[in-house]
């Protein structure tokens, strides 16, 4: 035995051990993100194709791996003659053709099948139109008579609040590069593109909270591009869209919240929306993002603290404790837990002190003003404001109002 | 020394530069029969040189070899057209520099048709001393290219020439005289399968003539100019709103699979009243949404009998005009489009609807029913 196959095998053991525990990975009993759990009709769907088929492919590996191993081993080179040589074997071929042929057409018609079941839009209940950009995702709820009946647009960012049950239609696109949406427990993904609207069914059977991630390479923040689908049931999807759509309420004059309203409107309303928000003037104060801002959005703030996380669901409002328990609450008592928003004994304003003090330094972005020259000057992201402490505190207490 | 046609040119010379001086002394004001003159003399003074060079071509008697190699003991050459081509075209090319590009490749096709025939020329020439057998083997290269090319060539002139008698004649006299022309033929084809005897040259004067009178008429049709054609102006149908709008109605707008495949919303104008689909959206047939700062594509479908445009308003908006904030309303429409036509408009609203006083609105000028359109 030379030294370099003692080498190999000093090797082979470790690099063994740790493929098995990447491999035993894929077995987490409570991963968020995992396809095998399917929560929702259309997963199902998906995984009742993918069951079988990863069956019949596991079977093929097995018997075509002994096979090779049995020859590898009977007809080892023992120093014998070479055997005599013969040429083809039309049967044996015709047969080793056939077969996958009938295996392929046996996967392909639940396949096509189970393509046209996903694709299917007539039957929807409710309807959500879903942008995305960088790095976070903005939903937006159009007037009509679905989703248990919506009077007027509703807009919202980084969590998906749908009506558990019922057949939700997302309608898919991007305001700037290729995004893709993926509730892995909900569905399969589809790529958000721009100029184009592609649809996604959804459907969650039970009340509760299912996460994914943009699956699309999207610059630098894409691993901080994730969201979440929350399905609330019908009572609880109701007094979600009422809130959403409950007139501003301005803080009490002289508190510090109304302090932090008027920098709100100095600092963040050429960008951010919160509808209702008067100016100095008494007249409505309307963002512009797209003078500002590359993709032309930027998160709407009216409902901010009605959401658990914000900046892409990246970052949490509430503390590591209250959202753990949110995430284990049984589907019965989810939408309640969920409607409460962030308690005063739940909320964690450290994520958000950290955001509002240096936003590209949490979160990676283009926010560089000396480096817009290809954007022409938009920013891609939120750019550092060089607040006061005294300011953050003033805003804080003015966000954290938003519910 | 000198021999006899070198002393004609010498003559010639001295007269040219005789010439050249009186004039040049008398004329003073005018150089221009001057410079002529001593052009004249140069040309001579060189075709001189070139006859005494030759020795006039003459053929010694003491020189027995030359009987068989003198260029005036061989049979003259066939006379070529393709010089005199290729000069063509050589004097196409600054006149083409001149009047236009067209003119310049004419003259450079006619430059390489010239080279290719005169090399393939010159060669058969030289392949034998039976110009009959030379001549064969040129059309045997030659004819299989020259034939299809000159046909193709003849037959676009007979079919260019049609087009423009057909333009130039009024569209009524247009058809009788092209039925005319068609009976003609018709009844000169019959008189030739039932006569079989009528002779060749008869075949082909009568040929002639049709060409040369089609060809005639089309030069003359297409000097004078194509009739006036009617162009049919659809009137506007809210001036004002969107300028007023000049040609027909682009119908290929509504065969753009893009923007088919990705639209917001289709809006149908039925018997008077507006109303939209969209895909997924229950209910809401007079309300749609459109997403801020994102491009909304939206399909106009008429299914009435008049003409009808869309129309979107989107509020005013302050626009930086010159330096100056210029409140500008932000209204785009379709072109009007007939019974079952379809229009595409693509709207970016860049404020929600709640900024505005005003709705947002679609809607169809000279119709009563209007779409919202909200924007969060
Ligand atoms: C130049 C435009 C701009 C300005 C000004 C701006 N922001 Fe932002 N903000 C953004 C963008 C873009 C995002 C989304 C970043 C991401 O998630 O990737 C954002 C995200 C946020 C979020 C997270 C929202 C969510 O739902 O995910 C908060 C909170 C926020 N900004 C607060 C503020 C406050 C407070 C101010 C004023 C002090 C402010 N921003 C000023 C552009 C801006
Ligand atoms: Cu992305």
């Amino acid at each position: 035995m030379t030294t370099n196959q003692t080498r190999h095998r000093r090797w082979a053991l470790p690099l063994a051990g740790f493929g098995a525990l990447v491999v035993l990975s894929g077995c987490a009993k409570d991963a968020p993100q995992d396809t095998w759990q399917p929560a929702g009709d259309n997963a199902r769907k998906i995984d009742n194709l993918q069951q079988p088929v990863f069956m019949i492919a596991g079977l093929v590996l097995v018997i075509v791996a002994a096979v090779v191993g049995y020859c590898v081993f009977k007809f080892r080179d023992k120093g014998q003659a070479i055997p005599q040589q013969s040429h083809g074997k039309p049967a044996l071929e015709i047969a080793l053709t056939i077969i996958p042929a009938l295996i392929l057409v046996g996967i392909g018609i639940p396949t096509v099948n189970t393509l046209f079941k996903l694709a299917k839009t007539s039957d929807t209940q409710c309807v959500v139109n879903v942008t995305g950009q960088q790095w976070w995702w903005e939903y937006d709820y159009p007037v009509q008579d679905g989703c248990g009946g919506i009077s007027a647009p509703i807009v919202t960012s980084g969590q998906l609040v749908i009506p558990a049950g019922q057949k939700v239609l997302l309608r898919i696109s991007s305001r700037d590069v290729i995004h893709s949406y993926w509730i892995p427990k909900l569905n399969g993904k589809r790529d958000a593109v721009p100029g184009r609207v592609q649809t996604l069914r959804l459907q969650a059977d039970q009340p509760g909270i299912y996460a994914g991630q943009c699956t699309e390479f999207c610059g630098l923040s894409h691993a901080y591009m994730r969201m979440e689908a929350v399905s609330l049931d019908a009572a609880g999807f109701k007094s979600w869209v009422e809130n959403q759509l409950a007139p501003y309420e301005a803080p009490a004059a002289g508190s510090t919240a109304s302090q932090g309203e008027a920098l709100f409107v100095s600092q963040c309303s050429r960008c951010h929306q919160v509808n209702g928000i008067l100016g100095a003037d008494g007249t409505p104060v309307i963002s512009r993002p797209d003078k500002y801002v590359y993709s032309g959005a930027v998160p709407n703030l009216t409902n901010l603290m009605t959401r658990t996380t914000f900046a892409g669901a990246a970052y949490d409002l509430m503390t590591q404790d209250c959202k753990t328990a949110l995430w284990n609450t049984p589907s019965a008592q989810f939408s309640a837990k969920y409607l409460e928003g962030v308690s005063p004994e739940c909320l964690d304003t450290v994520q958000l002190r950290q955001w509002l003090r240096n936003a590209p330094a949490k979160k990676p972005m283009y926010a560089d003003p000396a480096k817009l020259v290809e954007t022409g000057g938009k920013y891609r992201g939120m750019p550092n404001l060089g607040l006061t402490e005294d300011q953050i505190d003033k805003l804080i207490s003015y966000l954290t109002e938003r519910k | 020394m000198f021999t006899t046609g070198s002393k004609l040119f010498i003559g010639a010379t001295t007269l040219a530069v005789v010439g050249a001086l009186i004039f040049g002394i008398t004329q003073s004001d005018s150089k221009l029969g001057t410079i002529g003159l001593v052009s004249a003399a140069i040309a001579l003074v060189f075709l001189m040189g070139i006859n005494f060079w030759v020795r006039d071509s003459n053929v010694s008697p003491t020189d027995t070899a030359a009987l068989t190699t003198a260029p005036a003991s061989h049979e003259a050459p066939p006379r070529s057209m393709w010089p005199m081509v290729a000069a063509l075209g050589v004097a196409l090319i600054p006149v083409g520099l001149v009047v236009g590009r067209a003119i310049t490749w004419m003259a450079v096709i006619v430059i390489l048709v010239a080279t290719v025939e005169w090399m393939v020329q010159s060669w058969s020439e030289r392949a034998s001393a039976d110009s009959a057998y030379n001549a064969s083997i040129r059309k045997r290269i030659m004819h299989p290219l020259e034939l299809p090319v000159l046909g193709a060539l003849g037959l676009g002139l007979i079919i260019f020439s049609f087009s423009r008698i057909m333009l130039r004649l009024p569209a009524a006299a247009g058809a009788i005289a092209f039925g005319a022309v068609a009976s003609i033929v018709l009844l000169f084809g019959s008189l030739l399968a039932a006569k079989r005897t009528v002779g060749r040259s008869v075949v082909g004067t009568l040929c002639t003539i049709g060409a040369v009178g089609i060809i005639g008429f089309g030069v003359t049709s297409a000097i004078a100019g194509g009739r006036e054609i009617v162009k049919h102006e659809i009137p506007s149908f809210a001036e004002g709103t969107c300028g007023t709008e000049h040609g027909e109605a682009d119908h290929n707008a509504s065969r753009a699979i893009a923007l088919k495949s990705n639209l917001a919303a289709t809006i149908v104008l039925q018997n008077g009243t507006l109303h939209a689909d969209v895909i997924g959206v229950i209910g809401a047939k007079t309300t749609i949404t459109l997403g801020r700062s994102t491009n909304s594509y939206i399909r106009f479908v008429n299914l009435d009998d008049d003409k009808h445009r869309l129309v979107a308003d989107l509020g005013v908006d302050e626009v930086n005009i010159n330096g100056t904030a210029t409140k500008v309303p932000q209204q785009s429409c379709t072109q009007a489009v007939g019974k079952d036509g379809a229009q595409f408009l693509v709207l970016r609203p860049t404020r929600p609807s709640f900024s505005s006083t005003t709705p947002f609105t679609l809607s169809v000028p000279g119709v009563d029913s209007t779409i919202t359109i909200e924007v969060p």
